[in-house]
């Protein structure tokens, strides 16, 4: 390179001028090559191949940059995300909680459906709106009354069994007693051996107990108990109770039978009121109270 | 009286020519600048890093700085950015020309004067980048690039004062006769 821009000391050094045309020159060629033929690409190629790596070092800061800005970005994102969602799945534990309970009222509706009854009857649903406070009473009051058509002594039964019978009716709602009450008595009959029986209710525990037991009675625990019918209040076949246990008579010459309900007297929502039908009537009526 | 000093000049202070290292330094680091991720959407914007810091060093240290080296980082920059090649290369030998032919006048001149001396060449260099592009078959040519001429013309003034500071040369104008104050 010369030393002196404008005053060559020697002949040989080029002046500014001189250098100015050889450069352009060099351009103007070098132009015109690339622009009519391919030659150059190599060339160019191999050195944007030289400055590849030196452009990914200088693009990395901005990388990292913009990486650790994207972190605190998604970091907000996503505390506001796992918020939202925090919310969302409680609202969707509650909506699913709900739906258990759906599904279950759901079988159990199913399952009291399923409850073969007496073809002269005729079920009418009821549900259970109040229990009795009073731990003796075995009252519960459904909701259905007067107006729906309920008369007293009707037999109510759920999915398992028989309930109780209606004892008081209002307008809109009914008293029923429970087959555990103190009071209540209901004809039965061993499956097994067509042993006829009267269960009354009064035993602790919310059971049944069969007083007045013969002592050489052929009653087994685990025998199950269905309504006889012969008292003309509750139909025949319904299942009422299993045995628990048969007590030896120790102070009196009565054996005595300790029974559990088979239905959920003290769980269950959903009832069926059976209403007796005219036999006569001719086929069932149309399903006035379901 | 200091009887050594008496043959030290006693005008304004004289200047060591820049090093090598620092001419061809500063050129990398300018070249460097330029292939910087810059946005897409601010790219009109960027200037020619390269093509300032040299014309610095046209003016202030041309027995460096010449044409020769004008044309090679034509060269390169036209390797950088794809474009023709020659195409920038001609344009900065143009431009070195200019600088160099002007540099006596210039270097009387603070850098506001310069700035608003060299922007003809920085635009026009823009503008004829534009026009060559156009000539040698670029279909469209968006011409907000034209900007990257008054910003470059405006980044004179901190390449001073930075390449002032970095080669030990007084902020202010060399030659002139008044001393002006330090910055």
């Amino acid at each position: 390179m010369a030393t002196h821009a404008q005053a060559p000391m020697f002949v040989r050094v080029l002046g500014l001028p001189w250098r100015v045309a050889l450069c352009a020159l060099l351009c103007l060629t070098l132009m015109a090559i690339d622009a009519r033929t391919q030659l150059l690409d190599h060339l160019r190629a191999g050195f944007t191949t030289l400055l590849h790596p030196l452009q990914v070092q200088l693009k990395r800061p901005f990388l990292y940059l913009g990486e650790a800005f994207d972190f605190f970005q998604v970091h907000a994102r996503l505390l506001q995300e796992n918020r939202q969602l925090r919310a969302q799945r409680e609202q969707l534990s509650a909506a699913l909680l709900q739906h258990e309970a759906l599904q279950a009222e759901n079988a159990r509706l199913r399952a009291l459906l399923a409850l073969a009854i007496p073809a002269d009857y005729r079920r009418i649903a009821a549900e259970l709106v109040q229990i009795e406070r009073n731990p003796f009473a075995h009252k519960v009051v459904i909701d259905r009354g007067s107006l729906q058509g309920i008369s007293p002594g009707w037999p109510v039964v759920d999915a398992q069994g028989l309930v109780g019978q209606v004892t008081r009716v209002y307008p809109l709602s009914s008293e029923v007693s429970l087959i555990t009450a103190a009071e209540q008595e209901v004809p039965v009959q061993v499956v097994r051996n067509g042993l006829r029986l009267l269960l009354a209710g009064g035993a602790p525990d919310r059971l049944l107990e069969v007083r007045f037991l013969d002592k050489h009675a052929d009653l087994q625990p685990g025998d199950l108990l269905v309504t006889s019918g012969l008292d003309g209040l509750y139909p025949p076949g319904l299942p009422v109770a299993r045995v628990l246990s048969v007590e030896p008579p120790r102070h009196s010459p009565f054996a005595r039978a300790v029974c559990a309900p088979l239905a959920e007297v003290d769980q269950g929502r959903h009832l069926f009121v059976l209403q007796r039908m005219p036999t006569s009537g001719g086929g069932r009526p149309a399903a006035g109270g379901v | 009286m200091n009887l050594d000093n008496v043959l030290s000049p006693r005008g304004p202070q004289l200047i060591a020519p820049a090093g090598a290292r620092m001419v061809y330094g500063s050129l990398a680091v300018a070249f460097l600048l330029g292939l910087l991720p810059w946005p897409a959407g601010w790219r009109w914007l960027v200037p020619d890093f390269t093509f300032v810091v040299m014309l610095y060093w046209n003016i202030h240290s041309p027995h460096r700085a010449g044409v020769g080296l004008a044309c090679g980082l034509g060269l390169l920059t036209d390797m950088a950015y794809g474009t023709l090649l020659g195409l920038n290369g001609l344009l900065y030998v143009f431009a070195a020309f200019a600088a160099l032919s002007v540099r006596r006048r210039l270097e009387n001149f603070a850098p506001p004067g310069q700035a608003l001396q060299l922007a003809p060449i920085f635009l026009g260099k823009e503008l004829a980048l534009l026009l060559l592009g156009l000539a040698v078959g670029q279909a469209a040519v968006d011409w907000w690039y034209l900007a990257a001429g008054p910003v470059a013309a405006l980044l004179w003034l901190p390449t001073c004062l930075l390449l002032h500071r970095l080669a030990g040369r007084p902020a202010a104008a060399p030659a002139a006769t008044a001393p002006q104050p330090q910055r």
